[in-house]
């Protein structure tokens, strides 16, 4: 009898504990890759991407975006840190080790055939416990002060490239998150995303980098005798070309006479012209559009002493539309007067290394700002970007929520602790796995203390003796020595909780989907093939 | 005797091809086995490109398969149908199905004819549903509120979200009986109302349920205002673009001047068509095409919402829901352009508003139907996607629950109950066709068995264990005492047996009704094939020599 053929011969399958432990390999495998970047003693990764272009960093999400895994496991791991990133925009690599470590600690149950279901089971009680101990644990930050959010930042970020290099990048950070923090009908909004530009200048030096109360764009002015330094300038934003456009509608003229020609030119000057009348209604010294701006427009704009910038990208426009106050103007016939921007201080065109760029600097309550970055090379100033977007992340948690964990692989130790405690008293099978749970947060102050390359069992030993019967809650590692030290208010790093919970709450979360697979089938044609 | 590539398996080899299709259905039922139940685990499928596909959902894990056996494509079917009619129980259906092939195929072995199994088969099945229908039904009236979160529960704790499923069951429920409608013959629970959006980020915990209908997409302009009450909604299959004539349409133009016109002309052309809109007191205005930036303004001057780009599935919903009309033309009768205040849609209120980095437009108190959005989180997106696979089973789990207004109880309760009936009523049987119905209803049990194996529990004691239970419900001369035995099933936890209708483990008796039938008939369908013809592609030389002869 022939064999029964039921799949497609070309899938693979693998099955039960297999596919199990070779989902924790896999997983473990992504975790190793970023370990060593974790801390204030991070190792930074060189990595090339297939277009030949080099990156160089150690946020645990540009790391793991530009690898190319074959394994789904893993390939569930890259997402992991990819959501992290989005939602609080910083701790991509404490979530991927702790999903590693929270697997590997299961991978014994599995080998001793403990059901997945159980392990999961024990490892979600242990998350709803963890989030009962953190609310305990925080500190509520005094938004108002600034110090004291400084202090915060230069601790979350202070593990990058860019806290060797003065304050005053964080001083920017907090700036800028400051300016885009508004209020908008009731609705509390910081768009850091949309409304805080960082512009990126190769050339001079990290320090010269600063925080622009406005906006700036890569543009000269049109016309080389236009103003290129006017003083509260008012400013009308166009959505629509200062040129003639061509009709929507196909047609064709046919010139039987010598005038007609004429006629028709003068009709194209006398629509550009009677734009420009309109818009110099409003006394403007200062014109951008985001469409095209003729030459003929050019000079009569000129004419009446009006600077023109043309050619916007819509998110360029509507930053400079908060910053200066103005309102995008789609059409020349509705310009009214609350349309004109005022709020902005000095417009200016400078010239930087080769090129020229447009400042609109010293608005009065921007409601938008660019940050100027400077450094010697692309590679530096895209890591320093880097930095900078999660220092304002950082800065925007907290404003949004001000409560503070101990950092320094301290919480991650005091939970070690008490999950490790409130084990004992869990009967049944859960026990085991849910202990392991806090053997696996463990990682933290273990890498921490790896990555400054202390002696991990001594110093690691001597924290947890620290924590032991529920005290000193808040000492961790200081990760540039490799000891142990107090978190204090004072002096200590501490996390956004909002960060710390979400990173405890993805990796649990995703460490169980993992293991509850067991089965992975691969190969599977996809829709369009096997219709063909 | 056939044309050449046409290959047959005649005569002694009919043996073989039943064999050969029992064991093509048994190796599919294999492969969704382990993930029934509420200790049942998980798939990874994996596709060529790359894609990951993580699921319980036995609907979601065949129709993925690469399944080539045309025995076995018959159950790969069968789970889409269960998937369509009842949304639930994809897996137990295959697993039945497969079972009563494989007890079949035993008495086919002692040379019983596939007939007279196929009239057991039917005959059991009707007797089952019989009693089912009967007896066994319990009317959710007499159980309150509670029932409904228990289905829903029940139907939740096999997925990927089991653990929250206190959480999502009562979001279930809550979004179901915001959806209700009145239908002639009583309320109707339809889940096309229930919109899942999925957005990453934060816990699975932190998913909420927006009384409205929401989806992805924000208004077209900044300055358009963030809150309108009060909502009349035009829905436009057209641009709102300058006006501009058909490809080929060329227009000649003698006199210069009339360009200039022309141009006025294809502005205005819009413009007045936005003022017809927002005069027939339109103030959010969506459209499937696009608007010019040029046009916006006259919407946030209006004081209008208008948001562009709009799926044709999204639209849909927002048109069912707030009872628009989609036009795909102003034109009226009589040559004009008209816009008719009647294809206008209602709503109480639409808000844009802000779900992690995601801004959503909803709708509140609409119109026509009650929509309810659930908005899902999660740490990715194969979670998430597994997760609105699991909702939506549950929804339509509830959503019958509520409409049949009858639950039984899980667990393999009622197939256990069924399997002991069925054996009982064997024995009245005086035909060939009382093995058939023995084996129908040993089939059954496979239920409770794989539950119990997938929980890691001695399966062997544990539904010999039932069956007593439910076997002392048979004989059992006091009604109040029957009626509580019968409710016995499996408690995958404890690892032990309970009354599930006093544990809160229901499901709602279509679904149960629905499986029985149709792996009922998915077994017959396969019982009566005895032969196997399969029709190869001609070979290409064969082709070629062909066209040589031509």
């Amino acid at each position: 009898m022939q064999p029964v053929l039921v799949l497609n011969a070309k899938t693979s399958r693998e099955e039960g504990r297999k596919a199990q432990l070779s989902n924790i390999v896999a997983a473990k495998a992504v975790s190793n890759i970023i370990r060593t970047s974790l801390g204030p003693r991070a190792m930074l990764k060189m990595v090339l991407n297939p277009m030949g272009g080099i990156i160089v960093t150690n946020d645990g999400n540009s790391i793991l975006r530009e690898i190319d895994v074959s394994h789904p496991a893993a390939k569930n791991m890259l997402e992991l840190s990819r959501s992290q990133s989005e939602e609080v925009g910083d701790g991509t690599t404490s979530v991927i080790i702790l999903t590693g470590e929270l697997l590997s600690v299961a991978e014994p149950f599995i080998r001793t055939n403990i059901h997945p279901r159980t392990i999961v089971q024990a490892y979600y009680k242990a998350l709803d416990d963890s989030l009962e101990i953190s609310k305990e644990l925080t500190r509520t930050v005094d938004i108002k002060q600034k110090s004291e959010i400084m202090k915060i930042i230069h601790n979350s970020v202070g593990t990058k490239f860019m806290s060797k290099f003065g304050e005053n990048l964080f001083d920017m950070a907090y700036d800028a998150v400051k300016i885009v923090d508004i209020e908008v009908e009731g609705h509390r909004e910081i768009d850091i995303k949309r409304y805080v530009r960082i512009e990126k200048i190769p050339g001079g030096e990290i320090e010269d980098s600063y925080l622009l109360w406005g906006t700036m764009l890569n543009k000269d002015v049109l016309h080389p005798k236009m103003k290129r330094r006017i003083e509260n300038p008012r400013i009308i934003l166009l959505d629509v070309g200062l040129e003639y456009n061509k009709l929507e509608s196909q047609t064709d003229v046919e010139i039987k006479q010598n005038q007609d020609y004429e006629t028709m030119l003068r009709m194209e000057e006398e629509y550009i012209e009677d734009m420009v009348e309109k818009i110099v209604k409003f006394k403007p010294d200062l014109v951008i559009t985001e469409k095209g701006c003729s030459d003929y427009a050019q000079h009569h704009l000129l004419k009446h002493n009006i600077t023109a910038l043309r050619r916007l990208k819509k998110s360029d426009s509507n930053r400079i539309a908060r910053s200066v106050g103005a309102k995008i103007v789609s059409n020349v016939d509705l310009i009214k007067e609350s349309d004109v921007g005022l709020k902005c201080g000095l417009f200016e065109v400078r010239k930087i290394g080769d090129e020229y760029f447009a400042f609109m600097d010293k608005c009065k309550e921007p409601q938008a700002c660019t940050l100027l970055l400077r450094g010697p090379n692309k590679d530096i100033i895209n890591e320093i970007e880097r930095n900078v977007n999660e220092a304002m992340k950082a800065v925007r948690n907290i404003l949004l929520e001000p409560r503070v964990l101990p950092g320094g692989g301290a919480f991650e130790m005091t939970l070690s602790q008490v999950l490790n405690e409130k084990s004992k008293t869990i009967p049944g099978k859960l026990q085991l796995p849910y202990q392991a749970v806090s053997v696996a947060l463990e990682v933290i102050p273990r890498t921490l203390i790896q990555n400054c390359g202390a002696n991990t069992v001594r110093v690691l030993t001597e924290l947890r003796a620290k924590h032991a019967n529920g005290k000193n809650q808040n000492w961790g590692i200081e990760g540039e020595l490799g000891i142990i030290k107090e978190m204090n208010p004072e002096n200590g790093v501490w996390d956004p909780y909002a960060v710390k919970i979400q990173t405890l709450k993805t990796a649990i979360e995703s460490a169980c989907m993992l293991l509850k697979i067991d089965e992975i089938v691969s190969g599977i044609g996809s829709k369009e093939n096997q219709k063909n | 005797m056939f044309i050449p590539g046409t290959v047959a398996l005649q005569g002694e080899s009919t043996k073989n091809v039943r064999i050969q299709n029992v064991n093509a259905t048994i190796a599919v039922a294999n492969i969704v086995r382990s993930s029934l139940g509420p200790q049942g685990l998980d798939k990874l499928l994996v596709d060529e490109i790359g894609e990951v596909t993580i699921t319980n959902d036995g609907a979601t894990i065949l129709g993925n398969l690469d399944v080539e056996h045309p025995a076995a494509k018959v159950l790969v079917q069968l789970a889409g149908l269960q998937d369509q009619e009842v949304g639930d129980g994809t897996t137990s259906v295959v697993l039945v199905a497969a079972e009563l092939l494989r007890l079949a195929n035993d008495l086919v072995k002692d040379s019983i004819h596939p007939t007279t199994i196929i009239n057991g088969y039917r005959i059991a099945m009707k007797t089952a549903v019989e009693y089912l229908k009967t007896q066994l039904l319990i009317p959710t009236k007499s159980l309150g509120p509670e029932s409904f979160i228990n289905a829903a529960k029940t139907s939740l704790s096999s997925k990927i979200i089991g653990l929250e499923s206190d959480f999502f069951a009562k979001i279930v429920v809550d979004a179901i009986k915001g959806v209700a409608i009145m239908g002639k013959r009583g309320p109707k629970y339809p889940v096309t109302s229930v919109t899942v959006l999925k957005s990453p980020g934060k816990s699975t915990r932190e998913s909420v349920l927006v009384d409205g209908f929401a989806f992805n997409y924000t208004r077209a302009s900044q300055a358009m205002p963030r809150f309108i009450k009060k909502v009349k909604v035009a829905a436009l299959d057209m641009p709102l673009t300058k006006e501009k004539l058909g490809l080929t349409v060329h227009v000649r133009v003698d006199n210069v001047k009339n360009l200039e016109e022309i141009r006025k002309r294809e502005a205005e052309i819009t413009k007045e068509r936005i003022d017809m809109i927002l005069k027939a007191g339109a103030n959010v205005v969506l459209t499937t095409k696009s608007i010019d930036d040029y046009n916006l303004k006259y919407f946030s001057d209006a004081g209008a919402i208008a948001i562009r780009h709009i799926d044709h599935n999204d639209m849909r919903k927002v048109c069912k829901a707030t009872g628009a009309k989609l036009l795909i033309s102003f034109a009226d009768l009589n040559g004009e352009e008209t816009f008719d205040p009647s294809s206008l849609g209602e709503a109480e209120e639409i808000s844009q508003e802000f779900i992690s980095d995601n801004e959503l437009i909803v709708f509140k108190g609409c119109k026509t139907t009650n929509s309810q959005s659930i908005i899902l989180r999660g740490p990715n997106t194969f979670m998430l996607d597994e997760a609105e696979r699991s909702i939506h089973d549950a929804l339509c789990i509830v959503s019958q629950a509520f409409e049949s207004r009858y639950v039984v109880p899980g667990g393999g309760a009622i197939e256990t109950e069924l399997s002991v009936y069925l054996e009982k009523f064997a024995k009245t049987l005086a035909t060939k066709e009382q093995l058939a119905v023995m084996q129908f209803a040993e089939a059954l049990l496979v239920i409770p068995k794989t539950l119990a194996v997938n929980a890691a529990c001695d399966a062997i004691d544990l539904v010999a264990k039932l069956r007593a239970k439910h076997h002392e419900a048979q004989t059992c001369e006091d009604e109040e005492t029957r009626k509580k035995l019968r409710n016995f099933g499996l408690d995958l936890f404890e690892q032990n047996i309970r009354d599930n209708l006093h544990a809160g483990i229901l499901e709602p008796l279509i679904s149960k009704l629905k499986m029985i039938k149709f792996a009922t008939e998915a077994a017959i369908t396969i019982l009566r094939i005895d032969d196997l013809i399969k029709i190869y592609p001609e070979a290409d030389d064969q082709k070629e020599e062909d066209m040589e002869a031509m």
